[in-house]
């Protein structure tokens, strides 16, 4: 049984259809990158995931149990952590009380809760200075190590990273994926990226999304062949965002 | 010099008021976004409820006061869900016109309660003061400012110091951010209310022996403590306590001499002159957080 299993997922924006019927799954211990140009509905389909965005139709079942329309807070209490597009650091708190904060779905104490914050800096020993810097003073691609080192501490058993290369240079881009290539010890990961080369290096699985909807799925050597990929992806109509 | 002392004193006493008033405000509106017009009327309920259990009741002065604070949590929570909840998901406006509607529902059960005749609460202590020096210190207003240190430094403690702090402000910097940290932002949003209650309250009922107890007290509190917030720098904390005092020292001294009669216009000479020169407020340079 896959860990997570989404089937003819539609959500709406108004009267807009941003899903038109998506399916996919993800297994446990996999990573799964879910490609797609601007627009296509990939930070939609991780939306529904964590409840942020209610479906209008179909099911999204995590370890058997439906989970849709369930809150966000509810949701990553189950064990499903989300790493928004944008990071989301909040700007007034330090970095440590950033990463302390994501623990927020389990009851821990504050003493064992700063352990394992520090603890997360092992993993990400770069951000390791900044512990007492406000959120506001990082750089991108430190803001993402902290984004990814939050939502780690939830302990999910699904991470979905919404766009983890965005706006960062290529050298910084390889230090987040070599990140990611390290949680997937342990943890399953949904990754949605514009990046396909990238994306794709660290998977198990990939699908592509298209106006709401899958129009691929498979290995990734079985994608690198195909003209679909591409077409959306080397044919430049995905504009680059600040 | 000795007046100058004098007046100091007093306006640092009457800007305490202000200060934790102003304090309710900033802290509702950074966690909702929203200017709650009815934080006056509570400082004005809970002078009300003073003379309920202290005067016609006739309790022990600080079983009223607890009882009263008790009180205040509890409008805190009615607040809460019969004003702000419902129109969580709308814009501000909604919410502000809301608050204006609480705040004069609230005065006017007051008034159909009591009448339009003020009433008159006794101070916490029987000495009505001590002399130090060249200077008279009111035991009131002794109280008012020692209460108000007390709560500025539980507010750094309870806000930079516990985890439900850290939680309360994450909540008021990103909320969907917060949800999907599993913080419950309704829950973050309803402490926030029933602190600002309890804030408020406070501020009235240690301004009612000084003042009278009247329906009017909240709108003139208010008032005074929303252009506190402004000459602070709206939004900040440290500026709302700093405003507050400053708008309580510049009115008594502007009534002492320059004239009685307009010393409620002086807080808003201040609040205007602020709001042609420097309306980010003395504070208002730090908003690298919201960049």
């Amino acid at each position: 049984m896959a860990l997570l299993q989404i089937n003819d997922l539609i959500v709406l924006y108004g009267e807009i259809e941003a899903l038109r019927g998506v399916s996919l799954s993800v297994d446990e211990g996999q990573v799964v990158t879910l490609l797609g140009a601007n627009g296509a509905g990939k930070s939609t389909t991780l939306r529904a995931i964590s409840g942020l965005a209610k479906p209008a139709a179909g099911e999204i079942l995590f370890d058997g149990k439906s989970i849709a329309g369930l809150g966000p807070e509810a949701i990553v209490r189950l064990g499903i952590s989300h790493v928004p597009e944008g990071r989301r650091i909040f700007p007034g708190l330090t970095v440590k009380e950033n990463i302390m904060l994501g623990a927020s779905n389990r009851r821990v104490a504050k003493a064992e809760l700063s352990r394992e914050a520090d603890a997360m800096f092992d993993l990400f020993p770069d951000i390791r200075q900044f512990s007492s810097s406000l959120g506001w003073t990082l750089s991108g691609g430190q803001l993402q190590m902290v984004a990814v080192a939050r939502g780690l501490m939830a302990k999910p058993r699904l991470l979905l990273l919404d766009e983890p290369s965005l706006g960062l240079a290529p050298v910084i881009v390889q230090a987040v994926f070599r990140i990611i290539a390290q949680i997937r010890q342990d943890t399953t990961v949904l990754l949605v990226e514009q990046n396909a080369r990238m994306g794709l290096s660290v998977a198990d699985h990939g699908y592509v999304l298209e106006t709401g909807r899958i129009v691929l799925g498979g290995k990734p050597d079985e994608l690198w062949g195909n003209e679909a990929i591409a077409a959306a992806y080397l044919g430049g109509h995905a504009k680059a965002r600040a | 010099m000795d007046l100058v002392l004098q007046l100091l004193f007093t306006g640092i006493g009457i800007g305490a008021v202000y200060a934790l008033v102003a304090l309710g405000f900033v802290l509702i509106f950074r966690a909702t976004n929203v200017v709650n017009f009815a934080q006056g009327e509570f400082s004005m309920v809970a002078a009300y409820l003073m003379v309920v259990f202290a005067v016609d009741l006739g309790w022990p002065y600080w079983l009223s006061f607890l009882l009263a604070l008790a009180g205040m949590a509890l409008l805190g929570v009615i607040f809460n869900l019969g004003v702000y909840y419902p129109l969580r998901h709308r814009t501000f406006l909604p919410v502000i016109i809301a608050t204006i509607g609480a705040s004069i529902l609230m005065a006017n059960s007051v008034l159909a309660i009591y009448g339009p005749q003020p009433q008159v609460l006794q101070g916490w202590f029987e000495t009505p003061g001590i002399q130090l020096g060249p200077v008279y210190l009111d035991s009131q207003y002794l109280l008012i400012i020692a209460v108000t240190v007390v709560m500025v430094i539980f507010n750094y403690w309870f806000f930079e110091h516990t985890m439900l702090g850290k939680k309360l402000q994450a909540t008021s910097q990103d909320k969907e951010m917060a949800s999907l940290l599993g913080i419950s932002v309704s829950t973050m949003i309803m402490i926030t209310f029933i602190y600002s209650a309890v804030l408020g309250g406070l501020a009235g009922i240690l301004v009612a022996p000084v003042l009278f107890v009247s329906i009017q007290m909240g709108s003139t509190i208010a008032l005074k403590a929303f252009a506190a917030t402004i000459i602070g720098g709206f939004g900040d904390v440290a500026g709302a306590i700093i405003g507050g005092l400053a708008l309580g020292v510049i009115e008594t001294f502007g009534a002492a001499y320059i004239s009685v009669p307009y010393k409620d216009g002086f807080a808003f000479l201040v609040l205007v002159l602020f709001l042609i020169f420097r309306p980010q407020g003395i504070f208002g340079e730090r908003v690298a957080e919201k960049a």
